[in-house]
């Protein structure tokens, strides 16, 4: 089992009133480093419109590489813009991860558009940043994996990672959507895709992570590193239905592998929990983790998916005590 | 090349249509059989909540003369798709190919959107029943959008040679609107795509290979590909982004190109010279074409006035 040492909340996007497009939320986030910082990448949204919908954007947050609980700075603006009349991003970015490459940097994210039947569809786009990852060009105006006839609607949560040669991505595809309360609900499984260029990619086709919970359990944030020798898998689930709060909302879970194909989930593993109050009281979600100078640190939602931002946890020992 | 008009040749407002379809026989696509042909089209529900139409997919038997119907579909050719699945608003057009005793079926799956009206995307359908009926064999698409094709993936028309599937189609490229006012059109343009097995594609990705005659927001649809001669023809048709449901001068017309390669394309629309009749079913409008031979002979389907609400007709070619 994992021990982690909470840090508390590091990031509340509701302490920054002078950025519109930053009003709440700060979800899914992603690390870089730097030589003197730690950029995390993150989600967030404006205040909603007249009818209760929101958009969102994707920005940075750079946190002090000494002390990971101190913000240097935030974006400015968003590092991506939406896309246009009729695009797959038109009406968000969210979530993105983001990866060197060279000297530049590249970005995958989760483009939103709105349908009469459901209220969204999801694609995964791709962007380049030629500026030190603050901002990003779209490489074409639609989405760089498409849907297919296993994977048919709601591909989101990429997750981009490069073991060895290959471009390894993590997502998650729609396989359904089911009425709950005569609201359209996705039930979504955690997929991989690899390529040798990052652009055109080949898909593993099969469900990662059996579902554990319930036959519907939805998955998102398929948080891959290697060490010690083999796969780790950090991720989230919860039910599909009544989901908003603490008994069936997300929990944070956790797979192994030697071959990035065949996963053995063990949840108890992960070692992070809600909190008994507090920011992270009623769910955790989307991890992410990482190393910095010798330490690995986990990055996660709290309450409401991160309205209120994100936190840290620090891995006690210096690497996976696995 | 000489055209032959032959006429209006089904009206889908004398027949009995399932799945509560009354009128609408567009885009007639053909499977060869042995006592004629099998038309496949797409004609129209209406949703009881909203009033919106669902494209479904029928077919009439004919003779191979094309002047009589021998029948019908009795039955629903293949159910729209799922909550939420490219398919779920309706099916227009199919292309139909035969791959050893199966029936394969390329669909161009409509569903709605908020922002613009709606996006494509092609999928594949298998019968093995010799046509009757299809199945699914997933709930996502086989060909759609990509990341220099963002949209409205279509119209997939499917021809196999001794190497591989080609397969010609549409793809939007942007939707622009004629005033601040209205409603966004969109433009789409004729792309290829090639496979070995006829699943899993090879496109072009945003590389149209047709050139444009009304300019960059020309919009071309529905390409049709026939061996006959010396050469691969292609037809389609094509029209203005704007006032082309109203405005006759801006509707659809068809189009023609050919090639040896099925990589260079020559265009030369006038060299097909087909054209409306005064006071006729497609005085306003031609759109929809599809090429075939038939004992020796090219064959033309294409729908006229209202995107084909009455129906499709037939026209004979000569080199």
């Amino acid at each position: 089992m994992f021990r982690w040492t909470k840090m508390g909340k590091v990031f509340d996007p509701r302490s920054w009133p002078d950025r519109p497009w930053l009003q709440e939320f700060a979800q899914a986030p992603s690390a870089v480093l730097f030589d003197d910082f730690v950029r995390i990448y993150f989600s967030c949204r404006p205040a909603s419109d007249k009818d209760g919908q929101y958009v969102s954007y994707s920005a940075y947050v750079d946190l002090d590489r000494g002390d990971l609980r101190q913000v240097i700075r935030v974006a400015e603006a968003p590092i991506l813009p939406l896309g246009d009349t009729g695009m797959f991003d038109e009406f968000g970015t969210y979530p993105v991860s983001v990866i060197r490459d060279g000297r530049q940097f590249r970005a995958y994210y989760g483009g939103w558009t709105r349908c009469e039947s459901v209220p969204f569809n999801v694609g995964i786009g791709c962007a380049i940043s030629d500026d030190g990852g603050c901002t990003f060009r779209k490489m074409g105006p639609g989405p760089v994996i498409g849907y297919s006839l296993d994977e048919p609607f709601v591909m989101s949560g990429p997750k981009i990672r490069r073991f060895g040669d290959r471009w390894i991505l993590f997502y998650i595809a729609g396989s359904r959507w089911k009425m709950v309360d005569g609201r359209a609900e996705p039930v979504y499984r955690i997929r991989m895709a690899t390529s040798d260029d990052g652009i055109a990619w080949t898909k593993a086709g099969l469900d990662l992570i059996a579902p554990r919970i319930e036959a519907d359990e939805a998955q998102a944030s398929p948080d891959v590193h290697f060490a010690n020798g083999h796969y780790h898998m950090f991720f989230c689930y919860r039910y599909s239905e009544g989901y908003r709060g603490h008994e069936r909302g997300y929990r944070i879970g956790y797979a192994s592998s030697h071959d990035l194909t065949t996963w053995h989930r063990d949840d108890d593993a992960a070692g992070l929990a809600p909190s008994l109050q507090g920011w992270d009281s009623e769910m955790v979600s989307y991890p992410h983790v990482f190393d910095v100078d010798g330490r690995t640190y986990m990055a996660y939602l709290g309450n409401q998916v991160g309205r209120e931002g994100f936190g840290l946890a620090r891995l006690d020992g210096s690497r996976h005590a696995d | 090349m000489r055209i032959e008009k032959m006429g209006k040749v089904f009206d889908p407002h004398d027949h009995a249509l399932t799945d509560g379809c009354v009128s609408y026989a567009q885009s007639p696509q053909v499977l060869m059989r042995d006592d004629g042909v099998r038309v496949y089209f797409s004609t129209r529900s209406v949703d009881a909540e909203g009033g919106k139409f669902r494209s479904r997919i029928a077919f009439v038997d004919m003779t191979a003369d094309l002047k009589t119907v021998t029948g019908i579909s009795g039955q629903t050719v293949i159910p729209l798709g799922d909550l939420g699945a490219f398919d779920e608003h309706g099916i227009f057009p199919m292309n139909v190919i035969r791959v050893g005793s199966e029936v394969w079926g390329y669909t161009c799956g409509w569903n709605r959107r908020v922002s613009v009206s709606v996006d494509t995307a092609i999928g594949r359908v298998v019968s093995k029943d010799g046509g009757t009926t299809f199945q699914r064999l997933g709930k996502g698409p086989v060909l759609g959008p990509g990341l220099n094709e963002p949209f409205l993936v279509g119209d997939g028309f499917v021809l196999r040679d001794s190497h591989a599937f080609h397969m010609w189609y549409i793809f939007g490229t942007r939707w622009i609107r004629e005033s601040a006012a209205a409603p966004p059109d969109r433009v789409y343009k004729i792309g290829h795509a090639t496979s070995v097995d006829g699943i899993d594609w090879i496109k072009q990705d945003g590389v149209p290979i047709i050139p444009d005659r009304l300019g960059a927001t020309e919009c071309q649809a529905l390409p049709s590909v026939a061996w006959f001669g010396d050469r691969y023809h292609m037809v389609f048709c094509y029209r203005g982004v704007h006032g082309f449901r109203t405005d006759s001068t801006k509707g659809y017309r068809i189009g023609y190109a050919s090639s040896r390669d099925l990589i260079r394309w020559d265009r030369d629309d006038s060299g097909l010279g087909l054209s409306g009749t005064p006071g006729r079913w497609d005085s306003d409008m031609q759109c929809y074409p599809h090429l075939f031979v038939l004992n020796d002979q090219l064959y033309l389907l294409y729908n006229g006035n209202h995107f084909g609400r009455d129906g499709f007709g037939a026209a004979r070619i000569s080199l």
